[in-house]
């Protein structure tokens, strides 16, 4: 076990040495104003603006966000921002992995609601986010639920939540109807009732299902999270970070490269909560040859 | 007279009916079954015999015709648990360590924790197994599995076992063991066994009883009394009679006409 995490490490090591040299070898040998192929332009300009230096981006972390007085190392503001981020993509996960596993459930329990719910689950993906997030933002302030006003946060989640249900409604259903002919024989040769064959066999039977969607749905999470930020300008959060430092981005391109580095890490930390949490569940379960 | 454990009684069975797909799989079944008797039912794929244990079974109805267990109506002794189920796989639940497997219908049932634990390592020792509760099913082979399987069926005590090819996927000397296992777990739980196998080494060896079945429609042509005794083991597989009693199952069978393509699936 402690010598697969020490692989898995050095290969994520490798793997981020690799794309930096492939970073600064591209820069290194491609054409400054970039070039075009048949007409159409395909490589990137590799000025200093367009590529910073790999060891610049990552130097420019420890400078300081702005020239005011009281600012603060650009990573201290990055993760913060990052902070903001991650909460509210915890949120739309957690919500979109409730409303993945209902729906499936639903869907399990109904053949009638799996014909007709599914297109409409499918049909919801095609939906750009980009347009719908300025409609479900302006929520807030204009209806309160016994009290409780909507704030902007929730729609924020609410967006995420939409990007993350879906792997994880399709992931679940897949999964509920995983058991085999003989198992659910045996659950009703027990007169076993629906719920309780839910509860005994198609819900520990999905979770094998479950956690690979769940990956999925963390990631689409954060990229909800973070194209809602940026389409609707909700400030805190590492959405709005990009939006602010790429307006710099002619005198100060490092620094927008900053947040982006906090929005990979971002997604790195959450998809790595869903691996513990995978560890964890799948402890006494038979060793899959690859994982 | 006692009442018997098991009473099919002009029993047809036909999927899809009134459809092109229309299959007759039963036809006009009657088979009683005494308490504490082992029969085996047997017959080329498509003759029906794991559709005849399902309806014993409740797990699906009969298009006509009546079966009790126990003189109660199969429905009703199903949610009673009168009866215990074995399949080919194992099917025992990878969640769940071995205990816990054993303990599934007991859970279903409502027994309390303390009642479950300690009825599960009873049902361990009777198959001998007693120092695999904490596995999980992953680490036990296949014959052992199975056996856990035949614990989780008699857990809750119930007074009949059906056994769809219990034996199937064994290799063979697993099988013989096991073989002789159920009847030692039989004898000891004075449990009325329906077995259906495509052995007829295994017919003979574990049945009171073999019903030879043929396909198309299924239908029973011919049962046979195996009159081995209460007492097998390993010798009796190699007495004159075992060979007798195979070769009447044998040439009950080969009376049978052999689909010429493969028949209609028993499920």
């Amino acid at each position: 076990m402690i010598s697969r995490a020490a692989r898995r490490t050095a290969m994520f090591v490798l793997a981020l040495v690799i794309v930096a040299a492939w970073w600064e070898f591209y820069k290194w040998v491609g054409p400054e104003d970039g070039g075009s192929i048949l007409g159409m332009n395909i490589l990137p300009k590799t000025t200093d603006r367009a590529m910073p230096h790999t060891w610049d981006m990552v130097g420019r972390l420890f400078e300081n966000e702005s020239t005011a007085a009281d600012s603060r190392p650009l990573w201290v503001a990055v993760l913060g921002y990052a902070w903001y981020t991650f909460r509210l993509a915890i949120g739309g996960l957690l919500l979109g992995t409730a409303i993945g596993i209902g729906l499936a459930i639903l869907m399990a329990r109904f053949r009638v609601v799996e014909r007709g719910l599914l297109p409409w689950v499918i049909m919801s993906q095609t939906v750009p986010l980009i347009a719908l997030a300025p409609q479900v933002v302006s929520w807030s302030g204009r209806f309160d639920l016994f009290g409780w006003e909507w704030p902007r946060w929730a729609s924020v989640c609410l967006l995420a939540a939409f990007l993350s249900f879906f792997p994880i409604a399709v992931g679940a259903l897949r999964g509920l109807n995983s058991p085999p002919a003989a198992a659910l024989e045996l659950m009703d040769s027990y007169a076993a009732s629906w719920w309780q064959t839910l509860w005994r066999l198609r819900l520990p039977a999905s979770v094998s299902y479950l956690i690979p969607a769940l990956k999925l749905g963390a990631t689409a999470s954060v990229i909800g999270v973070i194209v809602s930020e940026i389409s609707t300008g909700i400030p805190g959060g590492i959405g709005r970070a990009v939006i602010s430092y790429s307006q710099a981005a002619t005198s100060d391109p490092e620094k927008l490269y900053g947040a982006v580095f906090g929005a990979a890490a971002l997604g790195l930390v959450l998809y790595g909560l869903v691996v513990l949490m995978e560890v964890v569940v799948m402890r006494d379960r038979p060793q899959e040859e690859f994982s | 007279m006692t009442t018997s454990a098991v009473a099919v009684s002009k029993v047809s069975k036909v999927f899809n009916p009134g459809t092109p797909g229309q299959v007759d799989a039963l036809v006009d079944i009657d088979l009683t079954i005494a308490p504490g008797e082992f029969v085996s039912l047997i017959g080329p794929s498509g003759c029906g015999k794991s559709t005849l244990l399902r309806l014993i079974a409740d797990l699906i109805e009969p298009s006509g015709g009546t079966i009790t267990i126990n003189g109660k109506a199969a429905r009703q002794a199903r949610l009673d648990q009168e009866y215990g189920m074995a399949f080919q796989q194992a099917g025992l639940f990878e969640w769940r360590s071995v205990e816990k497997n054993i303990e599934l219908p007991l859970e279903l049932k409502g027994w309390d924790k303390t009642q479950r634990r300690e009825r599960a390592h009873e049902m361990l020792e009777l198959v001998k197994l007693p120092e695999f509760a904490g596995h999980m099913p992953w680490q036990l082979s296949g014959g052992m599995q199975q056996r856990i399987a035949i614990a989780r069926a008699l857990a809750s005590s119930p007074s009949l076992l059906l056994m769809d090819e219990p034996f199937g996927a064994l290799d063979e000397m697993t099988r013989e063991h096991m073989q002789a296992e159920l009847l030692r777990i039989c004898a000891e739980t004075h449990t009325t066994v329906v077995f259906v196998t495509h052995s007829i080494p295994e017919a003979v060896f574990l049945s009171d009883r073999v019903v030879v079945m043929s396909p198309r429609p299924g239908r029973i042509t011919q049962t046979i009394d195996v009159e081995l005794g209460g007492d097998r083991d390993e010798d009796t597989r190699e007495a004159g009679g075992f060979y007798e009693k195979i070769t009447e199952v044998r040439e009950a069978l080969r009376g049978i006409e052999q689909p010429v393509v493969g028949g209609v699936d028993d499920r």
